[in-house]
């Protein structure tokens, strides 16, 4: 990560500060003015003391100016700006670690939920160690709902978990969360279900959905597969972190066994009913199995040994306090 | 700081206070700096509060409170993380080990052993649930591992703290613990110790455990084989692969050439995989001893740690 430019408020206003406004900007993003002054009115009205850090995930010129305007007109609100887009996870962990405030608060920079709307985030933040917005009830269009539902289904089906929008932004939650769970790629979404695994307290608000975030939306076909992809890596890192072994090897035992049957079979047929072996493309496919399973089993036994040399810096624990 | 005392403790509010009171009576006449650690794994009950109640009257006991429920060999790697002494005892918290026994266990490190493991020669338990599995589990275990301890499942265990600071504990390893040292070169001895029926709280284990257990023992010789010198494991393991390759190969080639029937293309298929496949189990060999070198678990390296290097072996008194 190279945050190539970090505009910086002074550190020494920071000093008391609540609440570190997290605001990662990638593609999607509305009126940077209006969108502040209402975040900004809402955090007010509820008598937090607080910090807005944007993040530039890539290059948005108008963006960085009109930032640059309401820096010039004295408000609380620090730039940083990453040398290309690395992604909005990579977006958040730069702001996490150029930010300071024992709460934090990340917001969509587009219109997601109705900026009034986070104080009810915050004040449950205060009981739990994070509380999530769930945009409810949705007023936009069937198919982004089904859309949302679907993801959520499918999430909780392979995760184990219990969430009904993971894909709504506005989340407030400790900074010591942000500690123990690293975050890279696209896992900003899964935070809620690292975290919950990880036994911190997770509760779900529901927030009004903006009035603005009704059109309906489509993807580009590479984005949906992606995804995909990001839920079972989260499977795996929820799962069979330190059990490689049990999964890989799960899969090519039976892959070979498949295949040894299959091989087994003909090789009867060969001795005991002299069917050919030679001109038969089973042998093939048979063989095939039996190859994939034992480079399977090989792979599993290369993870072993990944978590074996390196246990010492996966901690299975995570210690809540220490007492003398 | 001379011992460090490791409990982990999971829903045991009855037996916080006796316990505490039991590793004091048996530490506090051998005149030596100690600290307890109670490791709260996630208790819903009052241990960790009946726990901070003793801290606050004795800075020698620390507590540390894990989040969630991480079990048992994730509270124990904390504790041994946290402990500061050159010796590390860990015991079970549900005061069916007898902490009278410690001092036996210091006479032993203090003789040169840097594991000592404890056997409960009169187990206090049911015998069907966990006497019959656990006599099973363990002659699995001698006969997988080679070391011949009669009981892996007794937590009562004292550690030379460098050696077992340097073992990785994860999942359920600590079953293993004394297997995996001593295959590192560990001095290993195994003593009688006293064992008592469970009094308040209840077991929180079953039988459903023996699969894991199972699975993680033939994790463990895998992975203790095999870790030293990977290529060499996967050189075995393509061995049968470079036989079937040849001779198919052989076949396909020899049978046009000598008796005039026709080119098999299945055979010759078969050929080409299985030699694709001992290629790729080379690689992955040497990708294996890629990760070994640049990880910081090496059993070659733990070796170096115990004073003497001696034949690994185990013994009874």
């Amino acid at each position: 990560m190279t945050a190539d430019r970090a505009r910086a408020l002074p550190r020494s206003r920071e000093v008391g500060i609540d609440i570190a406004v997290i605001i990662p900007v990638s593609e999607r993003c509305d009126d940077v003015h209006a969108l502040y002054d209402a975040y900004r009115k809402a955090l007010q009205s509820a008598g937090y003391s607080y910090e807005f850090t944007y993040v530039l995930d890539g290059y948005f010129p108008e963006v960085l100016e009109a930032l640059e305007q309401l820096q010039a007109r004295g408000e609380p609100l620090r730039v940083i700006k990453l040398a290309r887009g690395f992604g909005e996870a990579t977006a958040l962990t730069a702001g996490f670690q150029n930010s300071s405030g024992d709460t934090i608060l990340t917001l969509p920079a587009y219109y997601q939920v109705e900026p009034s709307e986070i104080s009810k985030l915050l004040s449950a933040a205060r009981d739990h160690d994070m509380a999530i917005g769930r945009r409810f009830p949705r007023t936009d269009s069937r198919l982004n709902r089904l859309q949302t539902r679907l993801f959520n289904w499918g999430l909780n089906t392979i995760t184990g978990s219990s969430f009904h929008d993971l894909g709504c932004s506005a989340r407030a939650f400790k900074r010591q969360i942000t500690e123990d769970i690293p975050l890279y790629g696209d896992q900003h979404r899964f935070l809620p279900v690292l975290a919950s695994r990880q036994g911190y307290r997770i509760k779900e608000i529901d927030v009004a959905q903006s009035p603005k975030d009704k059109f309906t939306r489509f993807y580009r076909p590479g984005v949906y597969p992606r995804r995909l992809l990001d839920a079972l890596t989260v499977f795996f890192l929820v799962k069979f972190t330190k059990k490689p072994l049990r999964f890989f090897g799960l899969i090519g035992t039976a892959t070979f066994a498949i295949g040894g049957f299959i091989l087994l079979y003909m090789v009867a047929q060969r001795v005991f009913f002299d069917m050919a072996l030679a001109d038969r493309p089973a042998l093939l496919l048979s063989s095939l199995l039996v190859v994939l399973g034992v480079q399977i089993f090989a792979l599993g036994l290369l993870g072993e040994l990944v978590i074996f040399t390196h246990a010492k810096d996966i901690k299975e624990y995570t210690i809540e306090e220490i007492i003398n | 700081m001379d011992l460090s005392i490791v409990v982990p403790l999971y829903n045991e509010r009855g037996n916080v206070n006796p316990l505490y009171s039991g590793i004091v009576d048996a530490v506090a006449p051998l005149g030596i700096d100690y600290e307890i650690l109670f490791i709260d794994d996630g208790s819903t009950d009052t241990t960790f509060a009946n726990a901070c109640a003793l801290a606050a009257e004795d800075h020698r006991l620390r507590v540390i409170r894990f989040r969630r429920n991480c079990g048992q060999t994730a509270a124990m790697a904390a504790g041994i993380d946290h402990a500061r002494g050159t010796i590390v005892l860990t015991m079970d918290g549900d005061l069916q080990n007898d902490p009278a026994d410690i001092p036996e266990f210091l006479k032993k490190i203090n003789e040169g052993y840097d594991i000592v493991v404890g056997w409960r020669y009169n187990r206090q338990d049911k015998l069907v649930t966990r006497k019959i599995p656990s006599r099973i589990a363990n002659w699995l275990i001698g006969k997988v591992t080679g070391i011949p301890i009669k009981d892996n499942g007794c937590s009562l265990k004292a550690f030379r703290a460098k050696v077992i600071k340097a073992i990785p504990l994860y999942s359920e390893m600590h079953r293993f613990i004394p297997a995996m040292t001593s295959l590192a070169g560990a001095r290993l001895i195994e003593i009688k110790v006293r064992h008592h029926a469970r009094k308040h709280g209840v077991s929180k284990y079953g039988l459903s455990r023996i699969y894991k257990v199972l699975l993680d023992l033939l994790v463990t010789k895998t992975i203790v084989s095999f870790a030293a010198r990977p290529l060499l494991w996967f050189s075995v393991l393509a061995l049968p692969a470079v036989v079937t390759s040849i001779v198919a190969l052989f076949i396909s080639i020899y049978g046009p050439l000598a008796t005039s029937s026709t080119f098999s293309v299945p055979i010759a298929g078969v050929g080409v995989l299985f030699g694709a496949l001992t290629v790729i189990l080379l690689l992955g060999g040497v990708l294996g001893e890629l990760v070994y070198k640049t990880g910081d678990t090496r059993l070659d390296k733990l070796s170096f740690l115990t004073a003497e290097r001696l034949q690994p072996r185990a013994k009874t008194q």
